[in-house]
């Protein structure tokens, strides 16, 4: 069974981690954009994620994407925070220096219109923590995404620092499914094996 | 560590599932206590057992812990929660369901005392509060407990076929 589609964006796409990935994710990892966020010290921690990776998109708890633009690997679309039957999740984009915000942009745009056609998701979160770069708030804001609460402090950075946490939500405000019978529509669900109806991204469950 | 104690002329402990029932069902009984959260009243006996169930193996896991709070004349006026606890970003969430016995003077006692509870011993630094906007009563006593409003995070969870924001103050260590 497929889990996680690679789905293409222009200029670049995003694809499913393998355990070929890790000196990739090891890179990525090792500048990372939250600040006060740790860096594994170990590739066997990459190892892990990656398995988690296919284990939590196997369960619907979350999904990973690694960003490639021509061949070169730049970053990473995480989801997490994935509440499958509330058709809400939380986003997030990791970038090595060299992703451009366009870039950025795109891949997350086409996470997100995967993620409303296949699970039906309405609710995007993003969560921005001071310190990233702003630029992420103007690209968010361009999207659609609002921002709805200023956590205070709800991101610790260090032994004694705490960063607020900028939460973003766009809503789609596409119709919710309506229940049937189980298996009366045949919704794979996260075997992407079974295709969903067709249109221009298609790509992505083949 | 101990986890219960005074707040002037209150007493937060944790509850007993065997002695605690009754009084318990009394209080989440009643729909406008946990309205806010929101959350159905508890209308039987099953769902308290159910209740019970999930506030010890939360306190076990160290993932949340529920106090009854009781006046001087030991009755229960209040259940207060801090749930979601994040030992890693050093925050809860703080969930209170009120009787009508309670009002603000009382709450100005209990909060210090559950503040220093959770700064001091616990190690927190953020205690928020999540619930509903439409809430007077309860946004009216957070402001004067000293909470401050964060924003209003949308469609968090749905209940009675509805899609429910869910506001967010919080109140952080000094």
């Amino acid at each position: 069974m497929k889990f996680t589609p690679e789905l293409e964006f222009k200029g670049g796409k995003v694809r499913p981690l393998s355990l070929d990935d890790i000196d990739h994710l090891w890179n990525i990892y090792q500048q990372p954009e939250l600040p006060g966020q740790a860096k594994p010290s170990h590739k066997d921690q990459i190892a892990r994620i990656i398995d988690y990776s296919v284990k939590m998109a196997a369960t619907q708890r979350g999904m990973m994407w690694l960003i490639e633009v021509e061949g070169e690997v730049l970053g990473m679309v995480s989801v997490f925070d994935w509440q499958p039957s509330s058709l809400r999740l939380m986003l997030r984009v990791d970038g090595l220096p060299q992703l451009t915000i366009e870039q950025r942009q795109a891949a997350l745009q086409c996470a997100m219109d995967f993620l409303a056609k296949k699970f039906h998701t309405r609710n995007f979160a993003y969560q921005w923590v001071e310190g990233q770069q702003p630029e992420i708030q103007t690209m968010l804001t361009n999207m659609g995404y609002e921002l709805r609460a200023t956590l205070r402090d709800a991101w610790r950075v260090g032994e004694e620092g705490f960063a607020n946490v900028l939460q973003y939500h766009f809503l789609n405000h596409q119709e919710k499914p309506k229940a049937g019978r189980m298996g009366e529509f045949d919704n794979p669900a996260q075997n992407l094996n079974k295709d969903v109806e067709s249109s221009t991204n298609d790509k992505e469950t083949k | 560590m101990i986890w219960n104690f005074l707040a002037g002329d209150y007493l937060l402990r944790l509850p007993v599932a065997d002695s605690d029932r009754t009084i318990l069902q009394e209080l989440l009984q009643v729909p406008a206590a946990s309205a806010h959260i929101p959350r159905l009243p508890f209308y039987f006996d099953g769902q308290l057992d159910e209740e019970f169930r999930q506030i010890v193996q939360r306190f076990e896991a160290r993932e949340a812990a529920y106090w009854m709070v009781e006046n001087a004349e030991d009755k229960l006026v209040a259940r207060i929660s801090i749930q979601h606890i994040s030992w890693l970003q050093r925050s809860a969430r703080l969930q209170w369901e009120l009787s009508d016995l309670i009002d603000l003077e009382g709450l100005q006692q209990i909060l210090p005392a559950l503040k220093k509870f959770c700064f001091e011993e616990l190690g927190l630094h953020r205690l928020e509060m999540r619930l509903r906007p439409d809430f007077e009563r309860h946004n009216q006593l957070l402001t004067a407990l000293g909470f401050e409003y964060e924003g209003c995070l949308p469609e968090q969870l749905e209940f009675q076929d509805e899609s429910v924001d869910l506001a967010v103050w919080s109140i952080l260590a000094d």
